[in-house]
């Protein structure tokens, strides 16, 4: 069953001098419920622009330039902030923003923040049943349930935040949840905590369906079923997690591949290496493929040749001499 | 032992330093006067001496001396010396004198209202002033809070016309605002009378004939405080609203769906945290800082009092005014400390970590 | 083990802080070398003390217990000190002040210098440096911090060290803020350092397979202790503490299960 679909969808902003920057150009996927999407690339690829418009939020000056996005058959577009509000936020599709130090109040405790959530989106539900339902869920996440929800956000550990934070987005049990460098800002042995407490709510049934974004291919590996690569706001390929991981067929997926790190023994000469060069102005149009200047392979008519998505071996890559 | 109760220690610190800051205002407070070349009695001696015979003047100056504990006194009479000169006392015997009768709640005597006590003088004044500042400042402070937030969170029309409107007004001297109100409103339309607390021709009472004469009386004054105020106000929330708009927590809550209401309201608080301090500010500068509109209105408060005191050198009254002034002061930053402590959890979080080195 | 020419020495180098019962140990009775040339990293996750054992060799802390000594010497004038010892942090955004230009500021670098060179000097050492991060001098001409990305402010932090040229450079974690393609290049910027400018350079991170790339040696900090130290292919290869196992079981590997 689909339960998201993405098609063609472009969203610009409009700068203050009324600039468009077309953040995110012509990405169309679907997904069926109980994937995991993992979405890479570097920053400033328009990762975060493309979260927004897969809730439906456009609050200026982000707009939507084209395209669709539909949650259990229901559209996203056209619709008011208000209604998008109601209906969307937090039950249909939900958010986990990185960096959860700053994504919470800071002079709030955790329970009242997560009190706000339920009240804004559950009517005629009263103090006590609010605080039941939170001790519950909270239960489930491997904390100390009442140290948690009773501190403020600086009393606790970067972990203990990434996973209250994870906590308040999910307690409706959205639909969709799409992470956004839920672990990029934790040292690897609290990441991989909390992996295991997202893994640990997908198996719970609390939420099915996941869109996790990362730089980090690697963990992609071990979280995601089918991985997106962006570059420059559109998808360069989207393939299964294997076909990304280990048999990469565009050429930024092959650079990004070699810029990612390794500590697997005996591995020193295969040293990451950087990518040379810059992304695109977006500002701009672009006629040709928006890598071409920074592709090892580039031929001369790669600058001014529109690339389009096609089949090679079994996933969709966006270069027409990709073999 | 104060380790496990990190806010009473908090509070003690701050209460240590604030009483320094005191004894520190109150040792200033004494000597400053007394730097001239002149005592104070010589100074009024100048002044009511013409007339009199020497042995009346000197009569009366060693009556002053007395009252104002500058000679040795045993028994209610004045120590002499050999030459049947009076005994002056030295600076610390006075010091010492004068800190006693602070705690006695004395503040000496007024030279200028001579037998007037200078605390009934103040005690008279103040009503006045507590009445023009107290509310204004309070009305003045909420109403520029709430429209700053809903200017930084609105944005649109209702900022570009609030904005410059009160950039333009809080810009002000008061004095400039005062006076073109008092000439617009009461010299030009001659709607509102342009001075004093209450019409002269009543006796103040708590008739209704009074209440409304000083309401009357109250609204240009009122309004040339509350202005400034209010402007200067919503300045400051505009930019710190807009500021915390901008802020990760903010965009969280519009992922989450949470209600525009309580996004405002968060903003409002997290916002305000700083606000609170020039709250504490005015409040604790309002005993003094009526002067300049009290001064315009010839509105009959503290101010007006400390305007005459100084210029007729009237020393003890210069010094119990600066005092009260030094005091609130004190008390209102004081108490927006401990207030904050509690408030924002940064804060009370700091007090718990330490201050990493 | 203790060797007469380390640039660093610590000696049962202790930092507390706190006092009573609620007394942290930071950096617990650490003993170490650090010798001229070498790339050393410190390895450990948050709170394990890394930090503040990176900001005592900045003179920032003193020890509580024991000695830090640099060219052995303790740390007293941190000015002196700050002319041989220089740091990069995690956040660029936080170093640079947001209300004047990047240049100016890279220009400000200087000040710390016993001996200002020349105007044209200072300005050909800024170009030089510009170049040495792969950024075209006037890309940041006129331009102000906030107009710069993560990645670019991150590489202006180290076109200061080429700047300035110091004996050590401290790196806090100059790579956990940027993607992978930014960090990959940090990466070669400092080997750049080492190879080029003969510098020693002090690599705090959490994460032990970028460690791995850079280093000569490794420490590796649980609980305010050095659990661990050797070069990179001994730690990986075969671990002897089990803070150090941990560390790098906890890594996604893609050929190895992660999540079990």
């Amino acid at each position: 069953m689909t339960l998201f679909e993405v098609e063609q969808l472009s969203l610009h902003y409009l700068t203050r001098f009324g600039e468009k920057i077309h953040a995110v150009t012509d990405v169309s996927f679907t997904m069926k419920k109980g994937e995991i999407l993992g979405i890479a690339g570097e920053s400033g690829c328009g990762k975060s622009t493309l979260v927004n418009g897969l809730m439906g939020l456009f609050i200026p000056p982000l707009y939507p330039t084209d395209g669709i996005v539909k949650v259990a058959g229901e559209s996203l577009m056209n619709r008011t902030p208000e209604d998008i509000r109601k209906n969307v936020l937090s039950r249909k599709v939900s958010m986990i923003p990185q960096g959860a130090f700053n994504a919470l109040n800071p002079t709030r405790k955790i329970k009242d923040i997560a009190a706000d959530v339920i009240a804004a989106h559950m009517k005629d539900i009263d103090r006590k049943a609010i605080h039941t339902r939170l001790r519950e869920r909270f239960d489930l996440f491997g904390m100390n349930t009442e140290k948690v929800l009773n501190s403020y956000p600086i009393q606790l550990t970067a972990g203990e935040r990434q996973r209250s934070v994870i906590g308040i987005s999910t307690l409706l049990n959205p639909r969709m949840v799409i992470a956004d460098e839920p672990t990029s800002a934790l040292d690897v042995s609290t990441q991989k905590i909390v992996i295991k407490m997202i893994f640990n709510l997908l198996e719970k049934e609390i939420f099915s369906t996941m869109i996790f974004i990362t730089h980090e291919l690697p963990l992609l590996r071990h979280v995601a079923d089918t991985i997106a690569i962006m570059y420059a706001g559109e998808f360069v390929e989207l393939g299964t997690a294997e076909q990304i991981i280990f048999d990469p067929r565009h050429p930024y997926t092959k650079a990004l591949m070699g810029a990612m790190l390794s500590a697997e023994a005996g591995q020193k000469q295969k040293k990451p290496t950087a990518i040379e060069g810059a992304p695109p102005n977006l500002a701009k149009p672009i006629t040709g493929c928006r890598f071409a200047e920074r592709c090892p392979v580039a031929k001369p008519q790669c600058h001014h040749t529109k690339q389009n998505m096609r089949i090679i071996a079994d996933r969709q890559v966006r270069c027409e001499y990709a073999q | 032992m104060l380790k496990q109760y990190p806010s009473l220690r908090y509070i003690l610190q701050r209460g240590v330093w604030y009483l320094l800051t005191f004894a520190v205002a109150v040792i200033i407070n004494f000597f400053l006067p007394r730097l001239g070349s002149h005592n104070p009695v010589d100074i009024i001696m100048g002044k009511f001496s013409a007339g009199m015979s020497s042995e009346a003047a000197r009569a009366k100056e060693e009556a002053y001396l007395k009252e104002f504990g500058l000679v040795k006194v045993r028994n209610g009479e004045i120590l002499r010396d050999a030459a049947g000169k009076p005994l002056k006392t030295s600076n610390t015997e006075q010091f010492v004198n004068y800190i006693k009768m602070c705690f006695k709640g004395d503040l000496g005597t007024s030279f200028q209202k001579y037998p007037k006590k200078v605390l009934q003088v103040i005690i008279e004044a103040i009503p006045w002033t507590i009445a023009l500042q107290l509310p204004t400042i309070l009305l003045g402070w909420i109403t520029g809070n709430v429209l700053g937030a809903l200017a930084a969170y609105r944005r649109g029309a209702f900022d570009r016309v609030l904005f410059p409107a009160a950039l333009f007004i809080s810009a002000l001297p008061s004095f400039v605002f005062g006076m073109l109100l008092l000439y617009y409103f009461s010299v030009v339309m001659n709607w509102f009378p342009a001075m004093g607390g209450y019409a002269d021709a009543i006796v103040p009472s708590l008739s209704f004939e009074f209440i409304q004469s000083a309401a009357y009386h109250y609204l240009l004054p009122f309004l040339s405080i509350f202005c400034i105020l209010a402007g200067g106000q919503a300045i400051g929330m505009r930019s710190m609203g807009i500021y915390e708009l901008g802020t990760d927590y903010i965009k969280y809550a519009k992922w989450l769906g949470l209600k525009e209401s309580r996004i405002i309201g968060w903003l409002f608080r997290n916002a305000m945290l700083p606000q609170l301090t020039g709250l504490a500010l005015s409040l604790g500068t309002m005993i003094g800082g009526a002067l300049i509109t009290e001064m315009i209105f010839s509105y009959p408060g503290l101010g007006m009092a400390i305007l005459t005191t100084i210029q007729n050198n009237d020393y003890p009254m210069i010094q119990g005014c600066t005092l009260l002034i030094t005091t609130s002061v004190l008390l209102a930053n004081f108490t927006v400390d401990i207030l904050i402590g509690f408030l924002d959890p940064r804060v009370k979080a700091g007090l718990r970590i330490g201050k990493g080195n | 083990m203790l060797n007469k020419n380390s640039i660093f020495a610590a000696n049962n180098c202790t930092r507390e802080f706190g006092t009573g019962k609620k007394i942290v140990r930071a950096v617990d009775n650490t003993t170490f070398s650090i010798e001229s040339g070498e790339i050393v990293s410190i390895v450990g996750g948050s709170g394990c003390g890394k930090s503040v054992l990176a900001k005592m060799m900045l003179g920032l802390y003193k020890p509580t217990d024991g000695t830090l000594l640099y060219n052995n010497a303790p740390v007293t004038n941190t000015k002196i000190h700050w002319r041989e010892v220089q740091a990069v942090f995690q956040d660029p955004f936080s170093c640079f002040n947001q209300f004047f230009t990047i240049r100016s500021q890279l220009k400000d670098a200087f000040g710390i210098l016993q001996e200002k060179p020349s105007h044209k000097e200072i300005e050909k050492r800024i170009d030089n440096a510009l170049l040495a991060v792969n950024i075209k001098p006037h890309e940041i001409s006129g331009k102000y911090p906030f107009e710069l990305s993560g990645g670019q402010m991150q590489r202006m932090l180290l076109a200061r060290i080429f700047i300035l040229r110091p004996k050590v450079l401290i790196a806090d974690e100059p790579t956990s803020m940027v993607d992978a393609c930014v960090r990959a290049n940090i990466l070669d910027y400092l080997m750049k350092l080492k190879e080029e400018l003969k510098m020693t350079i002090v690599f705090v991170t959490h994460d032990i397979g970028l460690a791995y790339y850079v280093s000569d040696r490794l420490f590796i900090m649980h609980n305010g202790r050095i659990v661990e130290q050797g070069t990179p292919d001994e730690v990986t290869l075969s671990p002897r503490s089990e803070h150090t196992v941990r560390l790098l079981e906890d890594i996604p590997e893609i050929h190895r299960a992660w999540i079990c």
